[in-house]
């Protein structure tokens, strides 16, 4: 029994760890889809940031610089998505698959021409875990919550927040409006064009957060393909957690436990390969139970043109 | 909404010229993406201090200038135009097939334990082997159609998940039940007699799997433009509400398009193994079936049109290694091309910009996902 | 004029005119919507705007509203010229309107629906209280309730629109237009809606509204204009009027020649429906009921406004759109539970009213959608294989039959003007020789020519013995082609009569006043 409860502790705080990027990349897919762009791409825009983070940190010895630089990455290859798909009406989901080989390919390109050969860059300084005072001293969960890196902090305060704004603000409100019925929002005097820049703009600074605090804050260099899929399943996650910011953050965190468990398992057992298998396995059948995007915002995926 | 009919003129040059016109405007759109995407090839380089000029001649120096060039370039082409042909097919009946990878590597240890198992038989082996590939594609491609059909769930996601799935399946396959003796991680190399024979003629190692693939490609052309299911796929591509109208099954097509395209990813992957690798080796090839969606896309979803983009693709990649080899540009910017071009091409808007929309009703261009066969 | 006494009392001939538009002139392509048109409207006043299907009352009201720009013609509010680009113009100029097709947002609350765009502040969050307040403040002053912290999904029709009027009342509109406003409504929530509209006048705004039920119009308004073809044909007091004169003035017009039509001796039923219930996208009833008998050599005509269930109707005996109740009969054989392609080989043909998007497959060719229902049988297919020249040369020749231009089997259809579709429509249907044909618009957006042609081919059905269903919003077309005809209101069959019945019987069945046919 205490041997259970003994391994408990740090399997929550691997938990935590493994959903933070998790939670960071369903807020972003939250503001896109909410304001009707479907994005793809958060995989891909987390890549980028992940790297660009570590460009950052590595040349300026500071991570905080280098998460500035990855949200400032983030954001550009949102936007990037944004002109094509608002502006030029290109297929949502393509653009949004482009971005993800754009980041792919691009990251190799720049690891080359940065750091002079591909697969690892060098070690940068990241986020390391700081304990919070008292709160990281109650037991079990203590140290599991309050004894990470910075970034885990602000994803706790960004989830509430991202709540808030999408319910309690008229930003959120005009926002869900233009991704359920834009007509109304647009006869209300409201610009569609710029819900839906702000949206796919959020989205790729909160996706930039998940992606530097891979690079900086899980691990503490880039490697080609980090990302490993956690873009879509943080898409998983929204749509498990019905486009709601607490309900995203739950599911993320359930899929984080997955990871976590996954490097945990005895090999010997069962084969990694089945184990890996598990949070993709997952996402399916979380996409099954729920009739897929049966309750996404309704006006999702098309580009809204004016009578 | 009435428009004037076309004038239809009845002279053979007159026909000839219209074909051309519906070809050309077809071909408006990937044009513009491909030569737009090397126009931002060339400002990377400028940026990344290289000239831009020495590097895209370097590029078609090694896909093209030597023999052996040329034979890496169809050893490139070939697979593309497999995945090519399982996004192509799927999108014909209005569904995304992001799953390539995944089918690639099905089929792949498919290909990789039946060559081994019928090694004996010779060349025989290979359209055995290639059909068991074609069998369990399908059966994996017919994953995501029925998620969909009968639980609504988005092929988008389940594909992508399936992906990561199918690779570790294969991975699991090829470093256990199937492993072979020794310390590399992978399957049996199967026996040299029963693998797709090479070319020669100085093309290095490109092998007939090519014409495989060629081959491929005009089953998918007869498929769609020459048997009844064909019709059907198309139809409830172009228009859902017409087909239903029409009595035609729309959640029937659904699984079987992508079941089909899953088998034909999955025969690349056969073809991959058979003629090039001779075994699966743990990691294995990446990206071919992502870079599958911009062969379809360039390719108007046509498999004449997926064979040119596969080449084109092909062609990229291939040159690339002289480019880094020549000029120091990391080969990477090919894959960076790629990307581009996937991201240009459904910009019906941008590319409006650039020619008028006058230019592009002219065309009479229809941008969804299907061509007039 | 006489004094007008009717509706509220309120609007005197010396009540100020709030709204003038003059000389408004819209013209889309070949089509003229309004033409000239010129109205006013009173302070106070309850304007009723009367006219059929496309008469242009929608367009002109568009063209207040800012969605349109006139291409002739101007709009006085209050006196002022008033040049409204956009609908945030003609709300600032204190224009309201209530469209027939609610942009509401069904997962939003009635509060939030409401201020959606001038949201009250508290600071950087939205002050739900006070918009929920606001609400409940504008909800009693006016008399609408509504609960302000319900989902519009979860509202009826009837207090859904109360949200829309709401919305308008918010943004402190003086006019408000009413497009359609009972087409969805029950008797019970139409009495509802105009106590409001009363309430709404005696605090001094002014009320447009637009309808092609004139009952109504009579009970509630002062003063009727009437529109018809993009004309203004009249302007009276509701007083000074009755349904009688308001139906001929609203349906009359020139007789189009009328088609030859010969005796036929009918046969026995083709086609039956018996006590059908159908139920409409959003599960609502939409046919309730519906029983009738279409016999070889015969023409039966449904008439009826838009939106009565004439749609859903039809799909359901096609077999496209499934049956909650009741059954139905081909050539006495029971259908009820077998497919679209099931009753195409048991000989019914279906010329679907959208035929852009059910019709035809647009980037087809001609020849493949004239192959659309029969592509996998003989001559067409074997085995599975398709033969792409067979189907052309068939499609060259029942082309080249039904007057399809260009009769090139190659043609794109999207390429085709909309008469031209519609006989390529036609063409693929009826050459399968089919025993009932059931036509729902065929000659909607088409053609004078086409239009013509397609009736003589129905004819000509007819006299082949083939029982013909005839579903249309067109009254002339449905006088001049059928042998009986039958009104639709409300997904049941208000009436029948026979092909010389006048304006006025049929106006008033369409409008829901008549006997009701017992299922």
């Amino acid at each position: 029994m205490e041997d259970f409860l003994g391994s408990l502790g740090p399997l929550l705080q691997s938990t935590v760890r493994y959903a933070t990027p998790l939670v960071f990349a369903a807020l972003g897919g939250l503001f896109s889809e909410r304001s009707g762009v479907v994005n793809i791409g958060l995989e891909g825009l987390m890549l980028i940031s992940a790297f660009a983070g570590v460009v950052g940190s590595k040349f300026s010895g500071s991570a905080l610089v280098g998460l500035l630089v990855a949200i400032g990455a983030g954001l550009a290859f949102a936007l990037i998505h944004a002109l094509m798909c608002i502006t030029f009406e290109a297929d949502q989901i393509i653009s949004g698959t482009a971005i993800n080989l754009l980041a792919l390919s691009g990251t190799g390109f720049l690891m080359v021409v940065i750091f002079g050969s591909g697969g690892t860059s060098p070690r940068v300084n990241g986020f390391e875990s700081v304990a919070i005072p008292l709160l990281s001293d109650i037991p079990l969960i203590g140290k599991a919550l309050f004894d990470q890196s910075l970034l885990v902090y602000l994803m706790y305060v960004l989830v509430p927040v991202a709540y808030f704004v999408v319910f309690r603000t008229p930003f959120g409100l005009r926002l869900r409006g233009t991704g359920e019925v834009p007509e109304a929002v647009d006869t209300a005097g409201v610009s569609v064009t710029r819900m839906r820049y702000y949206g796919v703009a959020l989205s790729g600074m909160l996706a930039a957060c998940g992606g530097a605090y891979l690079s900086m804050g899980l691990l503490s260099a880039f490697t080609e393909g980090m990302t490993g899929g956690r873009g879509f399943i943080a898409l998983a996650a929204l749509i498990f957690g019905r486009w709601n910011p607490i309900g995203a953050a739950g599911a993320a965190l359930l899929f984080g436990l997955f990871f976590a468990v996954s490097f945990r398992v005895n090999q010997q057992a069962v084969p990694i390969e089945f184990v890996e298998m598990l949070p993709y396995l997952f996402t399916i059948i979380a996409l099954v139970a729920f009739g897929g995007r049966a309750i996404a915002p309704a006006a999702i995926g098309k580009p809204y043109r004016k009578e | 909404m009435s428009e004037e009919p076309r004038e239809q003129a009845t002279s053979l040059q007159g026909r000839l010229l219209q074909i051309a016109i519906g070809l050309g405007g077809a071909l408006v759109f990937p044009i513009i993406a491909i030569l737009l995407s090397f126009a931002i090839g060339a400002v990377i380089m400028l940026v990344t201090g290289h000239n831009p000029l020495t590097a895209y001649l370097a590029l078609i120096e090694g896909a093209f200038g030597t023999a052996e060039g040329f034979g890496r370039t169809l050893l490139y082409t070939t697979p593309l135009i497999f995945t090519g042909l399982a996004v192509a097919v799927a999108f014909r009946a209005g569904l995304f097939n992001i799953g390539g990878e995944g089918q690639l590597y099905i089929g792949a240890i498919t290909a990789a334990w039946l060559g081994v198992s019928l090694g004996g038989l010779g060349l025989l082996a290979i359209p055995l082997a290639l059909a068991g590939c074609l069998i369990t594609g399908f059966m994996w491609g017919s994953i995501p159609g029925f998620l969909k059909a009968y639980f609504g769930a988005h092929e988008v996601i389940t594909t992508i998940m399936l992906n990561f799935i199918g690779i570790n399946l294969a991975y699991y396959l090829a470093q256990h039940p199937l492993r072979q003796n020794g310390p590399i991680p992978g399957t049996e190399s199967i026996p040299y007699d029963a693998r797709i024979p090479l070319i020669g003629l100085g093309l290095g190692r490109a092998n007939f799997g090519i014409l495989i693939a060629l081959l491929a490609a005009l089953v998918v052309y007869l498929l769609l433009w020459r048997t009844g299911l064909g019709f059907r796929i198309r139809a409830v591509g172009l228009s859902p509400g017409a087909a239903e109208y029409a009595g035609m099954g729309i959640g029937t097509n659904t699984v079987l398009a992508l079941a089909i395209g899953g088998s034909f990813a999955a025969l690349g992957g056969g073809v991959e193994i058979m003629g090039v690798y001779g075994n699966m080796d743990v990691p294995f090839v990446a990206n071919l079936g992502f870079n599958g969606i911009g062969v379809a896309l360039l390719g108007r979803n046509h498999p004449a049109g997926v064979v040119l983009g596969a080449l084109l693709f092909g062609v990229l990649t291939s040159g690339a290694q002289e480019m880094q080899f020549a000029t120091d540009v990391p080969l990477q910017l090919a894959s960076v091309l790629g990307a581009v071009i996937l991201l240009l091409v459904t910009a019906t808007k941008l590319v409006e910009l650039i020619i008028g929309k006058r230019a592009r009703a002219l065309a009479g261009v229809h941008l969804e996902k299907g061509l007039g066969g | 004029m006489a004094e007008s006494e009717a509706g509220t009392g309120v609007a005197g001939a010396t009540a100020p005119v709030v709204l003038e538009m003059r000389g408004v002139t819209k013209r889309f392509g070949d089509v003229t919507a309004n033409d000239d048109i010129s109205i006013e409207l009173r302070r106070g006043e309850i304007h009723g705007l009367l006219g059929e299907n496309g008469a242009g009352k929608s367009t002109l009201m568009k063209i207040l509203y800012g969605l349109y720009s006139p291409d002739e013609g101007e709009v006085f509010v209050d006196g002022e010229r008033a040049d409204i680009r956009d609908p945030k113009d003609a709300v600032s100029r204190g224009i309201g309107m209530v469209h027939q097709h609610f942009t509401l947002i069904p997962r939003l609350t009635v509060a939030e629906n409401i201020v959606l765009g001038a949201e009250p502040r508290k600071g950087v969050s939205l002050d739900l209280e006070g918009a929920i307040r606001a609400t409940g403040e504008l909800s009693e002053r006016y008399g609408l309730r509504v609960d302000p912290g319900a989902r519009v999904a979860n509202l009826s029709v009837g207090v859904q629109q109360r949200v829309e009027i709401l919305k308008a009342l918010y943004r402190e509109a003086r006019i408000l237009v009413l497009d359609e406003p009972t087409a969805v409504l029950t008797p019970q929530e139409t009495e509802d809606l105009f106590g409001t509209l009363k309430e709404l006048v005696a605090d001094g705004l002014s009320i447009i509204l637009i309808t092609h039920k004139l009952g109504e119009l009579i009970g509630v308004g002062d003063r009727i204009t009437i529109i018809r073809d993009g004309k203004v044909v009249d302007t009276v007091d509701a007083s000074g009027t009755d349904e009688g004169a308001l139906a001929r003035l609203m349906v009359g017009r020139d007789v189009l020649l009328r088609v030859e039509k010969t005796d036929v001796s009918v046969g026995e039923p083709r086609l039956a429906a018996e006590n059908l219930v159908v139920h409409a996208n959003t599960g609502a009833t939409a046919v309730d009921g519906v029983g009738f008998e279409v016999r070889g050599g015969e023409i039966l005509g449904i008439a009826g406004v838009d939106g009565n269930g004439q749609t859903e109707l039809a799909e359901a005996l096609a077999g496209v759109r499934p049956v909650e109740g009741g059954s139905v009969r081909l050539d006495g054989e029971d259908v009820t539970s077998s497919g679209a392609d099931a009753r195409q080989r048991r000989g019914l043909a279906y010329v679907p009213e959208d035929r852009g998007n059910k019709g035809l497959v647009q980037d087809f060719s001609l020849s493949e959608n004239n192959a659309l229902k029969t592509y996998d049988e003989r001559p067409f297919s074997r085995f599975g294989l398709i033969f792409p020249s067979i189907m052309r040369r068939r499609a060259a020749e029942n082309l080249r039959a039904y007057d399809v231009r260009p009769a090139d089997p190659d043609a794109r259809a999207g390429s085709l003007s909309g008469g031209n579709q519609q006989k390529a429509i036609l063409a693929r249907e009826l050459s399968g020789d089919p025993g009932v044909i059931i036509a729902a618009q065929p000659t909607r957006g088409v053609d004078v020519g086409a239009i013509e042609f397609i009736h003589r081919r129905l004819l000509e059905q007819r006299s082949e013995g083939k029982a013909i269903l005839l579903i249309s919003l067109e009254l002339e077309e449905i006088r001049s082609l059928s042998d009986r005809i039958l009104v639709m209101y409300a997904g049941r069959i208000a009436g029948e009569v026979g092909p010389d019945a006048t304006d006025e019987e049929l106006g008033l069945l369409m409008a829901g006043r008549g006997t009701e046919q017992s299922a």
